[in-house]
């Protein structure tokens, strides 16, 4: 009989047990479900005007199952992160996650800025929707607090708001076409230091690549960590991580491979160009070692010594966090997406160590 | 080692079934032809489970840029997770021929489908097999 050359079940995860924080998760909210959660006065945009949020990105997405990973998706025709059950079934349980960070669907600050009270008042009702729903649910399972970016006051406020909520561990700003670093979104980036939140940015479907929306959502994918790179560059040429100097941010689904070329660059720039922004006080690869994370997903397939030259690259092992990003298309296995034959010391600071340190409102890890 | 996946009539063209051979997860599939076709469940790049994809009853060929063409000679399997399609005949992803789940002997006995260890129209073995009418 032929032999069975079984296909490799490599899971580091797995077979050593490896803990394991997620710090990005999507719970998917219908319009509808929030309006419980709304201020009355706000409720009959959505019920009689049919208010929608808007969506730039002009592209199918051509996975199998569309923006969702298809098994993923709901039988009843709803998106994958929208039923309880069925994340914990296939990523909690599935994986033995110790903690999921929430990161959520619907966010002001993508969107285009008008109408800010509403927006406001509509982060609101998602962060309660959010807390009672999810949060409250399974003590797996961490809140981040959103917010409207284009209404900073009050986005500050809000922070206060939930960031007093034990199991809510961060703010997060999503990313459209604005560049987060103008003092006008500096109250946002106080209330987190204030709060010892970190802030989490996440790209959206209304962030641009450099050039725009080319022709195809394969070049949008591909260019995706230039929206992260920007408001890297502008959060630290802005001054505002030498502003709040305990702000930690976290990069949510950029990926990592981008972080080497852009420490390397924007050092140049500040030797040549420094006396532009005499209030940086710090080479920006030291003020990214020191203050940003970044997210694992998406990975992209290499070797362990292609991964170990990128940790040599950053010049540390504590900048990088794992992430699934489930329920989406791109979602990324703790089984598999990781290189076979890393050291286990880096895998532990990866799967949950740097996480810990990030988040300080983390809970400690049970005991198995 | 050899199991049943399914009675002849609950596998139709364009559609798929798993099955477990021993320790392997098996996808088997009947193409438009009525040929059946095994191939390895979990996806070459990150596991994802190929029984939970979709099944394309063709390719989407082009050389020029902005044209899409349909070509039904190449029926595609689609993993669920990062959209890795495979030729479901060769188990061959389509960017990379070289990359290859490994394929499994399908066969119509009496009035089940088995699955099998083995390369299909290997000497000695049937194969992917059509259906009988
Ligand atoms: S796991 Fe199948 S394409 Fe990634």
């Amino acid at each position: 009989m032929t032999a069975v050359r079984a296909q490799p079940l490599v899971s580091q995860a797995k077979t050593q047990d490896v803990r394991i924080i997620d710090t990005d998760v999507h719970e998917r909210a219908e319009l509808y479900s929030l309006l419980p959660y709304l201020e009355p006065k706000w409720r009959k945009y959505i019920t009689d005007f049919g208010w929608q949020p808007d969506r730039v990105l002009p592209y199918a997405q051509f996975a199998a199952g569309g923006l969702d990973r298809e098994d993923a998706k709901l039988p009843d025709g709803r998106p994958g992160g929208s039923d309880y059950n069925l994340l914990r079934e296939q990523l909690l349980d599935e994986y033995n996650i110790d903690y999921a960070v929430l990161t959520g669907w619907l966010d002001a600050s993508a969107l285009a800025p008008g109408w800010p009270e509403f927006k406001t008042a509509l982060m609101s009702a998602y962060n309660d929707w959010q807390l009672e729903n999810w949060v409250a649910r399974d003590e797996r399972i961490l809140g981040s607090v959103h917010v409207n970016a284009h209404d900073p006051q009050n986005a500050a406020r809000e922070i206060d708001r939930m960031g007093a909520h034990p199991e809510f561990v961060q703010a997060i700003v999503y990313i459209g076409d604005k560049a987060y670093g103008d003092p006008y979104y500096h109250p946002i980036f106080e209330a987190a230091a204030r709060n010892n939140l970190p802030i989490g940015l996440h790209h959206s479907e209304n962030s641009p690549t450099a050039l725009g929306f080319h022709r195809y959502f394969v070049e949008w994918h591909t260019l995706v960590p230039q929206v992260f790179m920007s408001e890297i560059v502008s959060l630290i040429f802005n001054g505002v991580l030498d502003k709040f100097p305990t702000l930690q941010v976290i990069m949510i689904e950029g990926g990592t491979t981008y972080v080497p070329h852009l420490m390397s660059r924007a050092d140049q720039q500040y030797k040549e160009l420094r006396s532009e922004v005499p209030w940086v006080k710090r080479m920006p690869s030291d003020i990214i070692r020191e203050q940003f994370r970044f997210s694992t997903q998406p990975t992209e397939e290499m070797s362990p010594e292609k991964f170990l030259a990128l940790i040599d690259g950053v010049g540390s092992e504590d900048l990088f966090c794992f992430s699934t990003d489930y329920p989406h298309w791109d979602f990324d296995s703790p089984w598999e997406a990781l290189p076979a034959g890393l050291p286990e010391g880096l895998q532990r600071k990866i799967f949950f160590e740097n996480a810990q340190h990030l988040y300080p409102k983390m809970p400690a890890l049970r005991a198995r | 080692m050899k199991q049943v996946v399914c009675k002849i009539d609950e596998l139709g063209p364009g559609e798929m079934k798993p099955a477990q051979l021993g320790p392997i997860r098996v996808v088997v599939i009947r193409a438009m032809d009525g040929t059946l076709h095994g191939l390895a469940a979990k996806c070459l790049h990150q596991g994802g489970p190929l029984e939970r994809g979709r099944l394309y009853d063709h390719t989407v060929a082009s050389s020029d840029v902005g044209e899409y063409v349909m070509d039904s000679d190449r029926e595609i399997l689609k993993c669920p997770w990062h959209g890795y399609e495979y030729d479901i005949r060769t188990g061959q992803t389509v960017f990379d021929e070289t990359r290859c789940l490994q394929t499994f002997t399908v066969r119509e006995e009496g009035d089940e489908i088995t699955v099998e260890l083995g390369v299909p129209g290997a000497a000695g073995q049937a194969g992917s097999a059509r259906a009988s009418a």
